[in-house]
Order: C-alpha cells, then sequence, then structure tokens
C-alpha cells in the first residue's frame, strides 16, 4: 500500500528535455510541471477535468494535466506551452492566434494552442466543423470561440471564416 | 498625425499569453511560501470545533477558526449598507448561513497538506431550516438567516414615475407576465486568489491578488484589519478573467490573518467547487410585469414588481435591483414607469456583480414582454419594436427613473441586423421548414447597454450619500530617455488596455506605439488610484480613457513648455509629432522628446524659469454626467448607453427538445471604437454568456439548500460545438459625454442574449403555443413543453 506521502523517483521527457525528480506520488502532472518544474504556462482552470486549461501533449496526443499523477508518467514525453513556443518569437500558429486576437485574458490560450497543434498535426487543413469538435474539449470564457476558429483555419492556410 | 485610436491594432498582451508567458496570481510564489485551504459547511449553527489533531498535523503551520478570526479582524465593512446591517466576519463565527460558507482555514506546506489538515477538524453542527426560494423567504414564520433583523427583506420599497395607474386605466390592453431567472454565474477560467505576506516590523501587509476593484478592496481590508491604508499594499498581476466575479475581501483576509499568525507568506487558490459554491451568483429572481398598451402597439405604462434573491450577501445587495430600475425601459418610449423592489436573503450563495448585473433579467422581461405583446396584437415583432423605441432625434433622452439616453440609432441598429440576418428570407425558409414539420424560430432582442455606475444611485436604498460619481486616475511619464510609461487604477482582465491605452498616448504625444508601454495590471504603492478605481461597470471609456488622455496632454504641454523655451517661440505654435515638438508648418524647427527629457530630468538648469523637473503626471478623471439623486427620486445610476440589436436562428428538434443555434447576428453600437480588433471580440464573448444563460447555465439549490450544480459536469458552460460563428457588426454613434466619444462595450450580448434565445426557440415552437418564462431552456424543460401541448 502507498501512503500518500510516499515519494518515487521518475524519469521522463519535458519539452525534448530528460527530467528526473522524486515526487510525491499524489502529485498530479499540473502541479508537477508547475510547482516543480517552474513551467506556469499550463493553468488548472478546474481540477476535475472538464475546462481543458490544463491539457499538455503526452507522447503526442492531448491529456488533462489535472487528472494524470506525475508517477504515471514515467518513460513519457509530454510537451506543454513552454515546448511547443519557438525559443526567439512565436510558432505560425501562435502568430495566428495573435493576428486574429484569438484570446482575450488568456489563461484558456495555452491549452488552446496545444488542442490546435495536436488537431493540425491529425487534420493539416480541418472544417469549420472539425476544428469545433476538437475546440469543445476545451472551455474559453472570454471570446465565444470565433476568433479561436478564425486563428486555426488562417495556421492551416484554410479559407477564413465568414466575417 | 496618424491616429492610433479607432485602428485594429495588435493587442500587445496577446504575445505574452500566447506564449503561456502571462504571470497569474497562481504563478507568484515566495521564499517560505504557505499554501492555504478552507473547510466549508452546511447551513447549520456551529456547536463546537475542535482542531487539536488538524493543529498537529505535520506540515501544518496555522489553523484559524471564526471566533480568534473575529477577534484578529473587524467586521467587513459593506459596500451598500441597507438598513438591515448585520457583523459579518472573514470567516463564520456561530452560524453558517449557506452550505460552502467558510469555517476555519489551515495554512500548511503545500495545498494536500492543508487539505488532509481539514479532514481533521471536528465540527459538530446543529442544522438550520433553509430557505432557498425568494417567494418563500418573504413569508411570515420563513427561516430568518439574521434572527436579529427580524426579517429576510434587505430593502423594499416602491418608485413611481408618472401616472402608471391612469395609464394602465386608459390603456386599450395589458399585457401581465410573470418571469425567472435562474442563478448563474460568468466563471472566470482562472479561479479567485491572494497571496498575503505581513511585515511585523511596519505592522504592514502586502497582497498579490485577482480582484478587480483594488481601490475599494484595500479599504475595506484596511479597516479590518486595522491599518492605515498606506500599510496595505496591493498588487494585481494578469487577471483570468473577472466579470464581476473576481471580488471577496474576506479571502484577502484570511490570508493575511494566516500570514501575521506564522510570519510566512500565505497563498490561497480558490478550487473550482468552491468557486461554484461560494464566491457568488448572479441574483435569481422572479418578476412581475404588467405592460399598458394601445392598439396600434404603442406603449403607455410598465410596472414591475421584482424580487431578487441575494442569498447571504448583506455586503452587497440591491444592486442587481438598483441596475434593473436604471435600465427598466429597454430602448423604448415609455412614459410612465413603477417599479417594487424586494431585495431578499436566501441560504444560498452570496449574490454579486456578474457581467450586466441584472440588466439580462431587465431585458429578458421587457423583451420578452415585447415577443408576447406582438404576438397579441398580430404585428411583426420587429415592427412593434420600431414603433417605440427611442428615436435619434430624441437623443439626449431621459427616461421616467432618471436614465440619460445620450447618444445613437436604435431604429437603424434593428434594421441593420434584420437586412444582416436576412430576417425576410428567413422568415420565408421558416414557413417553408414549418410545412416540412421543422422547428425553426427567429428571435429578435434589442437592448441597451450602459457604462460607468454612479454611485450616488445608491442613497436611493440607503437614504444617505457614501461614495458617489465615476471616476479613475493614470499616470503617464516620459522617462529620461522620450519613451513614455504609463498607469492606471484599473486591472484589466482580458480588455487589453496595455494596447488601448498606448493607442491614446501615442495619439496625444505623437509617438509610435512602440513608444508607450502601459503598466501590467495594478500596483498601490505605484499605480495612481482611487476609492473608485477598479475594473467593473464598462467605466473604461467613460472615465479611464478621460484620465488617461488628461495625464497625457499634461507631459504634452509642459513638452511643448520646455521646447519653446528651447525655440523662443509661443508653445501655442507648437506641436507634438513623430517624437519631437516641432513648429507648426516649419517641421525643420524641432526638438526630439529625448532632449526634452534629458534637460527635464538631467540638464535641469535648462529648464524655463518656474518649470520643475521631470516628466510626470497624475490625472484623475470624474465623469461630468454623475449627479446626486433628485427630489422626484430620479437618477443617472449610470451614464452612457451604447445599444444593439441581436436576431438568431434556431431549430428544436421535435423529439429531444435540443435547441440548435443556426445563425446568431449582433449589431452594436458602442459609439466610437477604440480598437475595433478588441471590441469585436468582447461582443462575441459576452454573446456566448448571454447564450450561456440562455441554454445551459442554472446554479441548481435542492430543498436543503445544497447546491447540486458545483462542478463543471454539472453547471455547464457552452463550448465552441454548442454556438455558431457570432456575425458582428458596429455602427458608431459617438457619445458627446465621453473623452473620445466611446462608450461600453464589455457586458454587451450578455444583455439581450438570454432574451433573443428565448424569443427564438418560443417561436420555433409556436405550433405548441409555448410562452417561455423560466430559464435555461434545457431539452428536458422543451420536451416537457412540447409534451403539455400535444
Amino acid at each position: 500500500m502507498m501512503t500518500a506521502a510516499e515519494r518515487l523517483t521518475i524519469r521522463l521527457t519535458v519539452n525534448d528535455r530528460p527530467v528526473e525528480r522524486e515526487v510525491v506520488v499524489r502529485r498530479s502532472l499540473a502541479d508537477f510541471l508547475r510547482e516543480n518544474l517552474g513551467l506556469t504556462g499550463t493553468h488548472v482552470g478546474c481540477e476535475h477535468g472538464v475546462c481543458g486549461a490544463c491539457t499538455v501533449l503526452v507522447d503526442g496526443r492531448s491529456a488533462r494535466s489535472c487528472l494524470l499523477f506525475a508517477v504515471q508518467l514515467d518513460g513519457a514525453s509530454v510537451t506543454t506551452i513552454e515546448g511547443l513556443t519557438p525559443p526567439d518569437g512565436l510558432s505560425p500558429l501562435q502568430r495566428a492566434f495573435c493576428d486574429t486576437h484569438a484570446m482575450q485574458c488568456g489563461f484558456c490560450t495555452p491549452a488552446m494552442i496545444v488542442t490546435a497543434t495536436e488537431l493540425l498535426a491529425q487534420h493539416p487543413s480541418p472544417t469549420e466543423e472539425q476544428i469545433r469538435d476538437a475546440l469543445a474539449a476545451q472551455l474559453c470564457m472570454c471570446t465565444g470561440y470565433v476568433n479561436i476558429v478564425r486563428a486555426i483555419q488562417a495556421a492551416a492556410g484554410a479559407r477564413p471564416a465568414m466575417p | 498625425m496618424s491616429s492610433w485610436v479607432g485602428a485594429s491594432v495588435p493587442v500587445k498582451e496577446d504575445l505574452r499569453l500566447v506564449a503561456g508567458r502571462g504571470r497569474f496570481t497562481d504563478d507568484i510564489g515566495a521564499p517560505g511560501m504557505l499554501h492555504a485551504a478552507m473547510l466549508r459547511s452546511p447551513h447549520a449553527r456551529i456547536v463546537s470545533i475542535d482542531t487539536a489533531k488538524a493543529a498537529t498535523h505535520p506540515g501544518v503551520a496555522a489553523v484559524i477558526l471564526g471566533a480568534e478570526a473575529s477577534r484578529l479582524s473587524g467586521p467587513i465593512r459593506p459596500l451598500i449598507p441597507t438598513t438591515a446591517v448585520a457583523p459579518d466576519f472573514c470567516l463564520a463565527v456561530d452560524r453558517v448561513r449557506y452550505v460552502g460558507e467558510p469555517v476555519a482555514a489551515v495554512a500548511a506546506v503545500d495545498r494536500a497538506t492543508a487539505e488532509d489538515a481539514l479532514e481533521l477538524i471536528m465540527v459538530e453542527y446543529d442544522p438550520l431550516p433553509a430557505v432557498v426560494d425568494p417567494d418563500r423567504a418573504l413569508e411570515a414564520g420563513a427561516p430568518l438567516l439574521y434572527p436579529e433583523l427580524g426579517t429576510n427583506v434587505v430593502w423594499h420599497d416602491t418608485l413611481s414615475y408618472g401616472d402608471v395607474d391612469g395609464a394602465m386605466a386608459r390603456a386599450d390592453g395589458v399585457l401581465r407576465e410573470r418571469f425567472t431567472i435562474q442563478r448563474y454565474a460568468s466563471t472566470p477560467l482562472e479561479t479567485f486568489g491572494a497571496l498575503a505576506t505581513y511585515d511585523a516590523g511596519t505592522d504592514a501587509y502586502e497582497f498579490w491578488t485577482n480582484d478587480q476593484r483594488p481601490g475599494l478592496t484595500i479599504s475595506i481590508v484596511a479597516a479590518s484589519l486595522g491599518v492605515p491604508q498606506s500599510r496595505i499594499r496591493l498588487s494585481c498581476p494578469d487577471i483570468g478573467g473577472a466579470f464581476g466575479n473576481k471580488r471577496r475581501p474576506a479571502y484577502l483576509l484570511v490570508c493575511a490573518l494566516l500570514a501575521k499568525r506564522t510570519g510566512r507568506p500565505v497563498k490561497w487558490i480558490e478550487d473550482r467547487i468552491e468557486n461554484l459554491t461560494a464566491l457568488m451568483h448572479a441574483c435569481n429572481g422572479v418578476m412581475d410585469v404588467e405592460l399598458a398598451y394601445r392598439a396600434d402597439g404603442t406603449l403607455l405604462a410598465l410596472s414591475v414588481r421584482d424580487i431578487a434573491d441575494e442569498g447571504k450577501n448583506l455586503l452587497t445587495p440591491t444592486q442587481h435591483n438598483l441596475i434593473k430600475l436604471g435600465n427598466i425601459a429597454n430602448g423604448y418610449r415609455i412614459p410612465a414607469v413603477r417599479y417594487e423592489a424586494w431585495s431578499v436573503l436566501t441560504t444560498k450563495c452570496p449574490s454579486g456583480a456578474n457581467r450586466g448585473i441584472g440588466k439580462p433579467f431587465m431585458c429578458f422581461a421587457v423583451e420578452r414582454s415585447m415577443a408576447l405583446l406582438a404576438r397579441r396584437l398580430g404585428l411583426d415583432p420587429a415592427e412593434l419594436r420600431l414603433r417605440n423605441f427611442v428615436t435619434a432625434a430624441e437623443m439626449p433622452y431621459t427616461t421616467p427613473p432618471g436614465a440619460q439616453y445620450d447618444s445613437g440609432d436604435y431604429p437603424a441598429t434593428l434594421r441593420r441586423t434584420l437586412d444582416r440576418f436576412d430576417y425576410a428570407g428567413w422568415r420565408a425558409e421558416q414557413a417553408r421548414a414549418r410545412q416540412e414539420g421543422r422547428l425553426i424560430g427567429i428571435g429578435i432582442a434589442t437592448s441597451i447597454e450602459p457604462a460607468g455606475t454612479n454611485l450616488a444611485s445608491y442613497e436611493l436604498i440607503t437614504g444617505k450619500r457614501m461614495a458617489s460619481g465615476s471616476a479613475e486616475a493614470a499616470m503617464v511619464r516620459m522617462e529620461p530617455d522620450g519613451h513614455v510609461r504609463a498607469a492606471i487604477g484599473d486591472p484589466a482582465s482580458g480588455q487589453g488596455y496595455e494596447t488601448v491605452i498606448a493607442q491614446i498616448v501615442a495619439d496625444e504625444l505623437g509617438l509610435p506605439l512602440e513608444g508607450v508601454s502601459v503598466a501590467r495590471g495594478f500596483d498601490s504603492a505605484v499605480s495612481p488610484w482611487l476609492y473608485l478605481s477598479g475594473n467593473y461597470s464598462n467605466k473604461f471609456s467613460v472615465t479611464d480613457v478621460g484620465a488617461v488622455l488628461g495625464a497625457a496632454r499634461l507631459v504634452g504641454d509642459k513638452l511643448k513648455r520646455l521646447a519653446a523655451h528651447r525655440l523662443e517661440i509661443d508653445p501655442g505654435d507648437l506641436e507634438l509629432r513623430d517624437g519631437a515638438a516641432m513648429v507648426r508648418g516649419a517641421p525643420d524647427r524641432r526638438v526630439p522628446f529625448s532632449e526634452l527629457a534629458r534637460t527635464a530630468y538631467a540638464d535641469v538648469l535648462g529648464l524655463p524659469p518656474g518649470e520643475t523637473p521631470g516628466l510626470e503626471a497624475h490625472h484623475a478623471y470624474q465623469n461630468p454626467l454623475a449627479a446626486p439623486v433628485d427630489a422626484e427620486r430620479r437618477v443617472r445610476s449610470q451614464l452612457v448607453f451604447s445599444n444593439a440589436a441581436h436576431c438568431c436562428l434556431v431549430e428544436v428538434h421535435p423529439r429531444t427538445g435540443v435547441v440548435t443555434l443556426l445563425k446568431y447576428v449582433v449589431v452594436h453600437d458602442c459609439g466610437r471604437e477604440l480598437n475595433p480588433l478588441i471590441v469585436e471580440g468582447m461582443v462575441h464573448g459576452s454573446t456566448v454568456h448571454g447564450i450561456g444563460a440562455a441554454l445551459l447555465e442554472e446554479f441548481r439549490y435542492d430543498e436543503q439548500g445544497q447546491l447540486l450544480t458545483a462542478t463543471f459536469l454539472d453547471y455547464l458552460k457552452p463550448t465552441a460545438a454548442d454556438v455558431p460563428t457570432i456575425e458582428v457588426e458596429g455602427m458608431e454613434h459617438p457619445s458627446p459625454f465621453t473623452p473620445l466619444g466611446a462608450k461600453g462595450v464589455g457586458e454587451g450580448g450578455a444583455i439581450p442574449g438570454p432574451a433573443a434565445v428565448a424569443n427564438a426557440v418560443e417561436d420555433a415552437l409556436s405550433p405548441f403555443d409555448v410562452t417561455i418564462r423560466d430559464l435555461p431552456i434545457t431539452p428536458e424543460r422543451v420536451w416537457h413543453w412540447m409534451q403539455d401541448a400535444r
């Protein structure tokens, strides 16, 4: 039986860099990223897996970091918003988000970038319906999603949405 | 001269936010920091609390209870001190009045340990009867939240303007309906939070918090802690959405008491269940409407009886009532108005400011009434509205309760919406679809959207003047290198102020946009601020712009004086352009700002006689429209008015009752759009808030006062798959009463959205002769309406 205070050592890859840390077994991946690794671009909005603000890529697939324990990630590769941001400047997807003002408070935005990255990897030219289906995993309380859809369309080089 | 104001310039803040480089409250730490958690209660009397086990749990630094908190800190000062005042401390003392009210707080090495300790606190409760229905709370013998007050009624009054009874008697008809609104909230994605530190040497506190109204909060927190306001330093980093919800001085006090007790920084971040259970909800309520009309549809009088369910809120009650009164006529010419208001306590989460405060329900009641009246009279719902709008020629127009509609063309806004929507085309399509058995509906709702709160209006309720007017403060400083820095007392929560303020200052001083940096957030030790400062009530366009402009002009005037001295010319012959002061018509005669700034800060012997060193100016601006309550109890409770018309298309599934939004058009007029890119985004987002209230969101309580919808699994928010692209078009009738002609746009679609969707669903269900009186319009409700009609 493990107790909540028990610690385990995990080795994983975070944003292409090897990481080895001893962590309390009950620590969530979100808390591990934010507090152990200082990667505060991943945000926590509900801690029950609905809002999607904590979404990261685990081995290339989107996952709720608030619903995973860090110790489950032993051997995995995790990519956060910090890993999706070039050392200088912004990615084309991020630039599209800025060009269309696809955010307001910006709290959901890192997870939106993560989700859009996965979507565009699977569907380089997604339809509006595919974009909205993918985004339905994330809550944004500010934008009504209109400009986020436009940003992803722009990044995909797709025909822009009707104004 | 280039004009940045009015251009869709890219939003500076986006560059950091898109990379996850925003700095939010929970991103901030301090050496030795502890994490707090709060024990939350049922509705009960507290018999005893045993904290022995929790206090000795490994990793726990402090446990604090209400009784102790009430000795260490004073009661929280109400913002709206009605006659029903009872002391309210940061933790419940001997009685808890709603499920979720905090009774104890723990500080520990991490949040998980603090939550472990909460489970070790033994509380013996004596359960108390709940009262969750506001109608019931009014009855004699209802359970009382505060037995010492002898009533649950915080405020009851009737305000009458014009001859309502005469108009009702003379009318060709009177429409009578009862509408209700549910509890809902805008639920910013970032929850509330605070980090407090205490310095024993100076008896001073510092806070990092996403509180959206720092001026007010500082005054309340300082008073409760018993220190001068100068010993409170409050800073706001990036705020992850606010919408009125982000304010709860009690939580700052809990952190402060724990920080003082432990001598260590203490951070508390609200979790989502705490946020949904206990931060604040928009009032639910009941409204009885009587609308008197002539046979041609002309409105003659409106009488409203309104019950606002405040939950346990003795700190900011009556807000919803008062704002409804100020917006009671919507955009219509209604000569006589009566408003009977009840503000009532129940054993539920405290009510509070939420995007549009009261206006969504007021607009829902009026716009649902207009839809029903159009049906009754056999008029097209657009035509009925067009017959009753205040027209552009009547501006400025004062409503019976004293609101002044300053500008806009309400009929043109609706006509443009109908054109853009292709109203005639969809009416024809609807008729065809109905023959195929499809339930297609078109909904229209129009709204006004005020900006700026005049706090003098609360004199109607409290009988005395407390705060009054609407104002904000700003600072503009040209640094020694000629670059400019600006700050205001209003911490943005997603509205792009760093960008818009830079646009305003750059225009005023003749600078490129990148020549102006605007401080992120707020810092009470650095930012200029007033008690009235903050991010609320759509006030940016009404007050903040004036403060920024005023401060920039002071700096600009000084630049001209310094340059005039250098060039030996009159300052009036100079203009500021391209980073220099230059002679009008002779741009070769110029002095760059960098040289003027060097003189002002470094080479001060070069200053003109009588000039002080430096290039820094503070300016506080109060909007001149605010005035006290007059002898007839009329008041401009809010100051300038935007307007909008929504038209949407829905389809109702005939078997499941599911409502699908097929098309949504908004034409709005917020005066001059300072940055149309930002404006359009706010209209999208606010409209989706309205859709959420219409179709999905509801804080539902059982009869014992237990919240049944305390997670995002039960409390449903609109997702990208639930809403269509919101099509937005702006019209621009500048306000004559704001410094740049801009008006409010932050609340926007949250006001008419619920009415527009409800009108569309009712229209779709017209084969079933349904009347929609309640929200949200869930599939279950729709299914029952259709079943009942069959």
